[in-house]
């Protein structure tokens, strides 16, 4: 279930920032829309980065927990 | 000897049915109540919500009527079939009976549904075909995840979880050919849906006899 | 080891490539948008990329009926680099005889080859009309094209730079498959063989699928926001992966759902094998069935012949190949984190 729940708020995060996005490009005069929509190519960059990055987080939380099992049976022992 | 045993399963679950009324007269009751529900929210609809509404109580009506072909029945009696029984006999024993179910309650559905909401169909014998397309499909997709969920823990949850995706390929085929039927689209190649719906079909009927075993051992 | 060495170089040649190199030139906007036959009109036309003064004397721009029929500019003035001005004498009617017709724009000059506008200008019947074909239909055909020299990616309407997106978005949904792929294959194994081991692997390419088909889906409907105008607008192939990856979160429901794990594992294999084949009609069948607004829509599930040039197929295939390593990579690593965890889970 734990899965779970990182995943479900990474979606929240992604859509979350895809719903932002749009906002607050209609409020800075069309940033999005400026020299040929350069910037969407930049924000399908931005999330993939975001999308790996928070993969990454994840992995490392699962890595640190496995060295902590491993420190706690190292002191258990002796 | 095969056929025997066959012969005997298929007996035996239309004789369970048949003892077990309750069952059968739950289904009936549940499509009653669905296209009531369904009647009083929309009253008289247009053609192409028709198609929605229809195919959505088909949907959730197959459902309930094949999820007990596993789900509901008890640890003790699988142990009986499998000491007794090949898997792969058991296995078209279902999927033949569920889809004979099936028919008979889109039958029904059809037909408490058309004196609701009205009948826009205009090509019966295509959408008898989509009838009998569909109930086959949903009845091989649904008797398998139906034998996968019996195996878990939370199976009625899980059995929607893992049927409702599954099926949108067929669905989306049958509603799209049936939207023909009842003159929404007009689409004269509609024989290539039709073939590609009994290719899916053909896909997952073989898959399942193959899968069905690992899933059937214990 | 080589392989991810691979992978990187092929990551940053796609990036390197996918955001340097320009666009070709084009026309952004030409106006008026319409005007009258017999008219004497002056058209202002904005490029992109463009340099028309460095073409100055020797640009042409036609305004083109069909193949046949086009009309020349007698007067055609440089204003800047983007900015260019064309004098047209419209002619006294239509070819056809039609009333109103919409022309495209055609810009040719030796610095940026050849770029067109389609259905730029409309032009309206006035009201004297002659019955006669128009002969200065035909007095200046579009010929002797400029071609522009140099690696650059082609230049669609709408679309703009965001074609770049191909190398971004697009590799996504073969990764996608390429990780569902191995986790179906993993589950094969696994059913032939049953070690902890493939189960665990098989579970692990599904997460890594899962991921970047959500990453596909997700910069699609930010795309889809700029160039159809809506994030999500039922298109049949964005219906078809979100059924995908909401068939694979199934997937990860029935693995968290048994007590006893070697259950688990192989019915959760079983449901995997059969997800997979249920993924192919849906991805190659159903598509085939419904109008989409992907490129190489109806008929074909990926992209056609004429959706990418050679320019572009040069980056593109490397793309896929970079960002499918990437995937097997970061696989690898939840492989060996989920072997420690076993091993260690063995310990207590």
């Amino acid at each position: 279930m734990k899965f779970f729940k990182t995943r479900i708020f990474f979606i929240i995060v992604l859509f979350g920032a895809l719903y932002l996005c749009p906002a607050n490009a209609y409020a800075a005069g069309d940033f999005m829309r400026e020299t040929g929509k350069i910037n969407v190519v930049v924000g399908v960059i931005l999330l993939l980065f975001f999308g790996i990055v928070a993969y990454l987080i994840r992995l490392e939380r699962k890595l640190t927990k496995l060295e902590h099992q491993i420190n706690d049976d190292h002191e258990w022992k002796n | 000897m095969k056929w025997l045993v066959f012969k005997t399963l298929l007996h035996k679950e239309f004789l369970l049915e048949f003892r077990q009324r309750y069952a059968i007269s739950g289904i009936v009751l549940y499509v009653f109540s669905m296209v009531f529900v369904v009647y009083i929210a929309s009253v008289r609809v247009q053609p192409p919500v028709w198609n929605i509404l229809f195919w959505l109580i088909m949907l959730f009506v197959s459902i309930n009527a094949v999820v007990k072909s596993f789900v509901q029945e008890s640890g003790s009696r699988q142990l009986y079939y499998y000491q007794v029984a090949n898997p792969v006999v058991l296995l078209l024993t279902k999927i033949i009976y569920n889809t004979l179910l099936l028919l008979v309650i889109s039958a029904l559905a059809f037909g408490t549904y058309s004196i609701v909401a009205g009948n826009p169909v205009f090509d019966y014998p295509l959408f008898a075909l989509v009838l009998l397309l569909g109930s086959f499909g949903f009845s091989i997709t649904f008797t398998f995840t139906a034998s996968i969920a019996a195996k878990a823990n939370n199976s009625a949850t899980l059995m929607a979880i893992l049927s409702f995706p599954i099926i949108i390929p067929i669905l989306l085929t049958l509603m799209r050919l049936s939207n023909i039927a009842l003159r929404v689209i007009q689409d004269t190649s509609y024989q290539r849906d039709i073939i590609n719906l009994l290719a899916i079909d053909a896909i997952l009927l073989t898959l399942t006899f193959v899968l069905f075993p690992y899933i059937w051992r214990d | 080891m080589w392989w991810k060495i691979t992978s990187v170089l092929l990551l940053v040649y796609t990036f390197t490539l996918g955001m340097l190199v320009p666009l070709r030139p084009g026309i952004l906007t030409v106006s008026p948008e319409s005007g009258l036959t017999r008219q004497s009109t002056v058209l202002t036309i904005s490029g992109y990329n463009a340099h028309f003064t460095q073409g100055e004397g020797q640009t042409r721009v036609w305004l083109t009926y069909d193949d046949e029929n086009a009309i020349l500019a007698h007067r055609v003035k440089a204003l800047s680099d983007t900015q260019l001005e064309a004098e047209f004498q419209l002619p006294a009617n239509l070819p056809k005889g039609e009333a109103t017709m919409v022309l495209n724009c055609i810009v040719d000059n030796p610095a940026d080859g050849t770029s067109v506008l389609p259905n730029a200008f409309q032009l309206k019947l006035d009201s004297t009309t002659m019955q006669e074909y128009d002969p200065t239909w035909k007095a200046h055909p579009v010929e002797k094209l400029n071609v522009k020299k140099g690696f650059t990616y082609p230049y669609r309407n709408v679309i703009y730079e965001t074609i770049r997106n191909t190398y971004f978005h697009v590799p996504m949904w073969f990764v996608l498959l390429f990780l569902l792929l191995a986790s179906a294959t993993y589950s094969v194994i696994y059913l032939l063989n049953p070690k902890p081991e493939y189960d665990s692997k098989a579970s692990a390419y599904a997460e890594t699928g899962l991921l970047f088909g959500l990453l596909g889906l997700v910069t699609g409907m930010l795309w889809a926001h700029y160039a159809w105008g809506k994030a999500w607008s039922n298109d049949i192939k964005q219906i078809t992966t979100a059924v995908a990856l909401l068939i694979y979160m199934a997937y990860f429901i029935l693995r968290s759902s048994f007590d006893e794990p070697e259950k688990g594992a192989r019915l959760s294999a079983v449901y995997n094998i059969f997800a997979f084949a249920t993924l192919i009609p849906l991805l190659y069948v159903v598509p085939r069935m419904f109008a989409s607004l992907h490129p190489g829509a109806t008929g074909s599930p990926a992209f056609g012949g004429q959706d990418l040039d050679n320019t572009m197929r040069a980056v593109f295939y490397p793309a896929i190949i970079g960002w499918t390593l990437l995937g097997f990579w970061m696989t690898s690593l939840r492989i060996r984190a989920k072997r420690i965890e076993d091993k260690l889970g063995g310990l207590d």
